[in-house]
Order: C-alpha cells, then structure tokens, then sequence
C-alpha cells in the first residue's frame, strides 16, 4: 500500500521503519531537512521536505494515490488539518494523532467533520494499557484476544515455579493439579523462543501463556501468584498519561497520588482530578517519596519525561519492596537490562501508538475479511501475536490441524469456537468463524492463509 | 568495515557479473571465433569467486553503514573490471593484464579509450563483451543488482548514491529496488529503440546492438577502427547522435514524461541549460569548420554529432576533430570537462554542479556589495542547502587535484602538454578520445603499463565520481568494527 507520513520525528520514524519492512511503499514529510537526512539512510522510503498542510507539499508527494496518510506531528491542529487536506485531495483513509485532553470530548464531531477515519491518542493508549496492568499485578504485560475471552499474560520463571525445569510435553502428566495454558513464547537472553515440546523453562525466563480467562487466573494461582488488588498508586510526573491514567483509576475507587514538580501543572492536575492527591514535589527526591507512603504504595508508576528518572525510581522503587512497578521509557533497546534488574513492567507510548496504527493498516492492508483482528508485538517485534477471523471457503478449513503444514516460526495457540477457548491439539480443526491466534516470529502476517504452507 | 558484510556483497556483484557474461558467451558460440572457452573459464572463476563468500560467510550485522557502502562501490568496481578483463587475456586478443584491465576499466566506467590499434580482426565474442561492459556499467551495476535481488541489506541508499552521478539522489519511487526497476526498465527501453532505429538505417544486427550498448552507457567503443564514420550514412550519424543526447539527459525526465508530469520537465533547468550548450556549441563549430567541412549540411552534421559525442562523454566520432581550428577544440575541450545532466549515464562534472557554482559565485559577489544581505540559492525553485553548495565546491577541488595530478604523472610518458592533458581529462571525464597523441584517430596503447593503470584509476574515479574511489585509500575504511 501507499503510506504517507506526516512527521518525521520518533513516532513517525518508527511507525515508517515497521511499514516498509512490511513491504509498504511509504512517503515521510517534515518541514526539517535535519530530520530527514537522519532517517533517509537507514529507511527505504521516499522522504519530502515540506509542510504537510501544503496541498502542494501533499501533491507533490502523490497524495492522490495514498491508501493511508497518517499525520503525526507534534501538534494536534496540524495533523487535523493535515488529514483534512489529504483527505479532500483524494487520500483513501486518514489516521491523525490527536492527544491534548481538551479535545477527547469533542472527537466524535471533530472525526466527523474533519473526515479522519482513525484518532489516536498514544497517551490515552498508554494509560488504557497502564490500567489493564494493574488489574494483573504479577504479570509483566496481559494482551487481550476474541473480544477478551482470551488472554495472553508474561510473567518470570522463578526458582521452584512448578513449570521450571520440566520439558513442556511431560509438565502436565507431572502435575496433574496445574491448569493447561499453552506456553507460546519465551524470551531468554534478549531472543525469542517458540516452544517445542521438549523446550525446559529455565528461572529468569519470560513465559507467555495463553489461554481463556478462568484457567489463566487458575495457572496463576496454582503457581502461587494469585491476584492481589491494587488499592493504592503513586504516579511520578504530572504527563498526560498520568492525567487520563489517574482517571481511569479513580472511576475504579483506587487511591492515587500524582507527584509533580511544577506548581503551574500540578494545579492544573488537581483542578482536573478532583478526586486525587496532588503533591507538588520532585518525584526522584527518594524522602518525599517515603513520606509519601511508597512502601505501603500497592503500585509506582513513574511517568515523567525522562525515561533515565523513571528507570532510576522505577530501581528505587523496586528495591523498596513495592509491588508493581510499571515504567515508562521510549528505549526499547534496554528491555533486556531492564528486565535483568527486575523491572518486568516498560511501557512506550511509542510503542503502543504505533502498534494501534500498524494494526489499522494491516487490517486496511488485506482485502479479503480474513484481517488482522488483533495485534501485539513481543520483544521489539521479534514476534508477533495476531488474532484471525477464519474464513469461509480458506482451504484449511475444516482439515485437522495435523493435516495442515504451518510456516516455520509459527504457532497456532488457540481457537475460539461459539464462546468456547480450546488449546488446539492434532485432531482439532479450524472452522469458519473461529477466532485463531496464531504467534509467529515472521513479522507482517496479514492473513491466516499465510500462516498454512 | 564489515568485513563479512562487505565481502558477501562484493560476492553476490560477481555472480551477477557472472550472469551477465553469459550473453557474450552466447555471442562467442554464434560465431566460434576462438574465444568460447575465454568466456566459459571467466564466468565459471567469476563464480567460483562470487560464490565462495556468499556462502560461507554470515556477517553478525546486516546494516550497511555510510562506510560500508562506499567500500563497497569502490571495490566492486577495482574488481569488477578485473574479471572482466579476464576474457580478453584469456582469448589472446589483448595478452597483456594492464592493457586488459585498462579496457574493460574503459569500458564498465563508459569511458571508450582503447589500447587497440586495431579492433576488426578480434573476435565478435569479445568485442560484444567490450561494448556490453559500457552497457553495464552506464546505469551501474550496484543499481542492476538492487533491481534485481529482492533485499541486499537493510540500508542500500548509500549504495545507490555512491553509483549514480550528480551532486544529489533523488528516488523516483518510495522504495530503492522500485526505483532501480524504474531506472532500469527505462534504460533498456531507450536501449532498444536505438538499435531498432539503428537496424532500420541498415546496421545489421550485432552492429546495432553494439553501437546502442556504446550509446546508452555513453561509452564509445565501435566495433571499427574508424568508429561511427565506417558506416558512410549520414543517418546513421544523425541517429546515434540524437540518441547520444538523449543518454545525456538525466532519466528522472523520461520516467516524468512516461507519467505527463510537464512541470517537472519545464522547470527542469539543467535539461534547458543542457540542451541550450548543445545548441549553442554546434553553431559555433559549424561556422568554424565551415572551410573545411565541405558545405553547410556536412559541416552542421559533423559539429552536432561531435559536440554531443564529446558532452554527452560518449566519445564516437566521426571526423578527426584533431585537425579542426583551435577555437572548435577549444570548445570541445570545455564540453569534455562539464559532461551532461547529473543522473543519466554521462560522466563529467556534470552541469547541475556547474550551475550550482555559477548561481553561488554571483550570490557571493553580490554580497560583497551588500553584506548584510541574507541570500539562498535557488535550483529549480526550491533553495539549495548551503552544506550541498559546499560539497560541489570540494567536488571541485578533488576534480581538479585529480586532472593536474594526472597530467603531471603522464608528462613522464610523453613531451606533449595537450596530449598528457587531455588524457587525463578525457578518462576523468569518462570521455574516450582527447586531443593530439590521444586523438580520435589514435590509441592509448603508447602508454607503459603503469600509466594505464592511472589512466584505469582516473577513468574509475570519474564514474564513481571521486570518493567511493579515494576512499579505499584512506585507512579509517578498512579499520574492522
């Protein structure tokens, strides 16, 4: 498909890298030639100097034939009026990024009459995704499949887990009591695994597991990592995730508190949050933080604009016993370290924005209805766990899946009949309208054909 | 340097090479002049050779770096014309390695200068291997392999910039193996009407296609002692000289012209400025071999076969511009030095870089006179980046360290000031013919074996235009990381 990008900066420049190695023929535009001559060598795109409001600028990057045109710049104005224009010079589909917490209430008229077919809000996003953590404390991210029937949960191996040290294949007639999820990926040393059958989890490693809500919750428990509610958050850094997150929590009665260096901003927060405890103060200061009562805290969720303070809190807090800790830092190249030092929970509003758009055009990207229903990218998009709608009149319907010759590095991890989650065995079959999640280490799998040789 | 890397793409070159020797092979097989096996020992050692890295070694990293990619234009090029020397040593038709290397070195660097005094008597194999070689080397073979391979490596701006001529890349398409296809599917294009026109002006076959290969890559070898003027046919003449300008004029315009995009093409100044020097050159040397030429037509035929021949750094000729007035050469010799539009398949200076230095030499006076004066140069209406301004000057300087160092080097061979000039210039300027010993009416082949190894290093510098080239000889490149 043709992409255009509005904005080079970090979102824009990830968002491009991801769409070409996708196979996309993609068009970045910024007013900066700085910025451009940074990413023309390192990605295979046609780059345009020139503002993205600039029906000539758009024009001349071929704004006619664009399937997608995604505005991402750094102001929301811009981008509006940026897919306005694409859109009325004949782009097929817009996406801007809007995120100023002003205009959330009026997005539906905004939407409308601005013609953009998709709003992202990466702080909203984040905070969303933030919230789903703290529901789940022991797990290190919880992705959602099948209308959230299904989940997919990490968490770290620890020395005496009962599924350390047991090939996969023979873990279950040990231990007869331990609810059957399927171990899908394993993240060992910075690489990802797709287990076999005889693959021994090691302590240290990150498991993800799939299966139906109830059995996930039942694994947890027989593991010995049961649920334990968060009653109590203390964020760092007054941002704008810190805002919407702060909302979603009070509507779920837990106690928040919001440290914020600036007296402007944390006034603000407070006219904005009645419900919350607005300290002005500097979040890394480690006796504000105690007196703040961050050992009893149940969760710290650093969010300022540094990530190097909220990884140095994030180790602070960790330290301090809290119990969840939730990091945000827009360097995914770290994970690794930061994962060896005990921060199992990073998130990126980068990460998450560009997953949503990419995820948008890989559905727009196939024509049949067999499309990406869902999306999550593992390690860096080292894998990738995808959700399809099979099909009818697909050739491996209804053919046991033992029958059925699947890619290398794939993996069919569930299916979805009427409601019902199975964990799909030999004889098992796929048929129309199951929901199929399949982890796979090829990225931009676009179809559940693809996934069948 | 990525070693690893940079040797298992030089490797993939030479199977591609390879491949692209197979053609000649078929030609040698048509014939049988003696030169089959020539062609069946180079492809199966220009394999072996390509083959060995690419399979056993796995670079830790696949990114090609600013570095790498430089590396890689320049070697691929010292070694390419080395295995492409190969058939013509191996045949017997040029025995000696430096005067083969010098050959093909001419020819994939679209230079046309040859050692041979006389070129009927060799085998038709290898001759179609020598014009196939300006074939390839005109749009670039790193562009050739981009087309075709899927993905080399993540990073292949740097290759494509390093390979194709003129001050700045610009892709046609998003992605860099499009563009290659775009680049690529237009040059064979334009190959092929050229030698269907030239067919129709009655060449046979094999001449046709030797002439269009020597044509498109702007490269000069003819398959007669006496070039273009062998045929006698005045259309002919006029044929491949239109076809000459053509090649001169940077591809981006036909791929605007396939898509009706008239304003770029209108706007273009370079293509005006080109096509305005042409013009320009053929009316004053019309008038100034007038005497000689014989009548008005002649004349007039002759000067705009040869000014193109010389701007468009092809390098066929017709007449023996040797014994032409001065002020004609004097003109040629300029048009030698500023070669045709950036991105075509002429070498040169090029004329973007001119009329960037022409537009910043007057933005410069003037500000003299008025100081405070903030003032942006301007090419085809949009402002130019002051740090692109800079790098023609440098381009500059290294073109002409290149040419004086070159002629000083040669004066070693020969007490001739013109002649060891216009050698080092013609072969800078992927020309071919220079002027009095090195005429078009002469050869190379006086030179001794060093110096035609400098001429060979010139003519290489002047396609990759100069750095890839110098690069090799600075020692940060070949540092491991």
């Amino acid at each position: 498909m043709r992409i255009m990008i509005i904005g080079g900066g970090k979102m824009g420049t990830s968002l491009a890298q991801s769409l070409v190695d996708e196979g996309h023929d993609v068009t970045i535009i910024d007013r900066s030639e700085a910025v451009l001559q940074k990413s023309m060598d390192s990605i295979d795109a046609m780059f345009i100097k020139g503002s993205g409001v600039s029906t000539e600028t758009l024009t001349e990057a071929g704004v006619q034939q664009a399937d997608v045109l995604i505005a991402a710049t750094a102001g929301d104005e811009i981008n509006m009026l940026a897919c306005l224009t694409a859109k009325r010079l004949g782009a097929q589909y817009t996406i801007a990024r809007i995120r100023d917490p002003e205009y959330l209430s009026s997005l539906p008229f905004l939407q409308k009459e601005l013609a953009i077919d998709y709003v992202v809000n990466p702080e909203r996003a984040t905070a969303r995704e933030i919230s789903r953590m703290l529901r789940f404390p022991f797990a290190g991210s919880i992705e959602t499949f099948a209308r959230g029937r299904v989940e997919m949960v990490d968490f770290r191996a620890a020395e005496g887990d009962p599924v350390v040290g047991v090939p996969l294949k023979e873990m279950y007639k040990k231990n007869r009591q331990l609810p059957q999820v399927l171990f899908c990926a394993v993240e060992r040393a910075g690489e990802i695994i797709i287990p076999k059958g005889d693959f021994v989890i090691q302590p240290g490693d990150r498991v993800h597991v799939v299966s139906d809500v109830a059995t996930i919750t039942r694994f947890f428990e027989a593991l010995g990592k049961g649920m334990a509610t968060i009653r109590s958050v203390i964020i760092m850094g007054g941002s704008r995730i810190a805002y919407y997150l702060a909302s979603m929590l009070l509507s779920m009665k837990v106690k928040v508190s919001i440290i914020e260096i600036n007296p402007e901003k944390a006034r603000r927060l407070s006219e904005m949050l009645p419900g919350a405890d607005i300290i002005e103060g500097d979040g890394t200061d480690q006796d504000l933080l105690e007196s703040e009562g961050l050992a009893d805290a149940h969760a710290f969720i650093p969010l300022s604009d540094r990530d190097e303070e909220n990884l140095m809190s994030g180790f602070y807090a960790v330290q301090r016993g809290v119990k969840k800790v939730i990091v945000k830092s827009s360097r995914d190249n770290y994970s690794a370290i930061m994962h060896q030092m005990g921060l199992d929970s990073i998130i990126s509003t980068r990460v998450v924005a560009c997953n949503t758009i990419l995820r948008t055009v890989r559905s727009r990207a196939s024509r049949s209805f067999a499309a990406v229903e869902r999306m999550y990218r593992l390690m860096n998009g080292q894998a990738e766990a995808l959700e399809f709608i099979a099909q009818v009149g697909d050739d491996y319907i209804h053919v046991p899946l033992r029958d059925l010759q699947v890619i290398r590095d794939a993996l069919i991890a569930v299916i979805v009949r009427d409601g019902q989650v199975m964990v799909p065995f030999g004889n098992d079959t796929i048929e129309a309208g199951d929901y199929v999640v399949v982890i796979s280490r090829r990225a931009g799998l676009s179809n559940l054909r693809e996934v069948f040789r | 340097m990525n070693y690893k890397l940079v040797f298992r793409l030089l490797g993939r070159l030479l199977l591609m090479e390879a491949a692209l020797m197979v053609p000649s092979l078929a030609v040698a097989l048509i014939f049988r002049e003696g030169d089959v096996m020539a062609f069946v020992y180079t492809i199966l050692l220009t394999a072996a050779c390509g083959a060995a890295p690419s399979l056993l070694l796995h670079p830790d990293r696949e990114d090609l770096t600013a570095k790498d990619g430089m590396a890689v234009a320049g070697l691929s090029w010292v070694i390419l014309s080395f295995f492409g020397a190969l058939p013509f040593v191996f045949s017997g038709a040029i025995p000696h390695m430096a005067d083969a290397y010098f050959e093909a070195g001419s020819g994939f660097s679209t230079t046309g200068s040859t050692i041979l005094p006389e070129i009927e008597s060799l085998p038709r194999g290898v001759l179609f291997w020598r014009s196939f070689t300006h074939w390839i080397g005109g749009m670039g073979v790193l562009i050739f392999t981009l087309a075709v391979l899927p993905r080399l490596s993540g990073r292949t701006s740097h290759l494509a910039r390093a390979e194709s001529p003129g001050p700045t890349f610009t892709k046609l398409m998003p992605k860099m193996g499009d563009t290659a296809k775009v680049l690529y599917a237009l040059y064979i294009a334009l190959t092929a009407i050229e030698a269907l026109c030239l067919l129709l002006a009655g060449m046979n076959l094999y001449d046709a296609l030797i002439h269009a290969f020597g044509t498109a890559g702007t490269g000069g070898f003819s398959n007669y002692n006496t070039s273009i003027a062998a045929f006698h046919s005045p259309l002919i003449e006029w044929i491949i000289a239109v076809f000459m300008m053509l090649f001169g004029v940077n591809f981006a315009m036909y791929h605007h012209l396939l898509h009706k995009d008239k304003d770029s093409i209108l706007h273009n100044e370079e293509l005006w400025v080109y096509l305005a020097i042409v013009a320009g050159a053929t009316l004053l040397i019309t008038v100034s071999i007038l005497p000689q030429a014989g009548g008005f037509f002649p004349a007039l035929r002759a000067a705009f076969f040869q000014v193109n021949a010389i701007t468009s750094t092809t390098g066929f000729s017709t007449a023996d511009f040797n014994v032409w007035p001065l002020f004609a050469k004097s003109i040629l010799m300029i048009l030698l030095c500023l070669g045709a539009c950036a991105g075509s398949t002429a070498g040169g200076f090029k004329l973007s870089r001119v009329i960037l230095l022409v537009k910043s030499s007057f933005r410069d006076l003037r500000h003299t006179l008025q100081p405070r004066k903030v003032a942006v140069v301007r090419m085809e209406g949009k402002p130019v980046n002051e740090s692109t301004l800079s790098q023609v000057g440098v381009y500059l300087f290294l073109w002409l360290v290149l040419a004086v160092a070159g002629t000083i080097l040669l004066s070693f061979e020969t007490d001739d000031l013109v002649t060891a000039g216009t050698a080092a210039l013609t072969c800078l300027s992927n020309v071919g013919p220079g002027l009095n010993g090195v005429g078009p009416a002469e050869n190379f082949s006086f030179f001794s074996a060093p110096a035609k190894l400098l001429l060979s290093f010139l003519m290489l510098a002047g396609r990759l235009e100069i750095y890839p080239i110098l690069l090799l000889f600075s020692p940060n490149v070949w540092k491991k990381n």
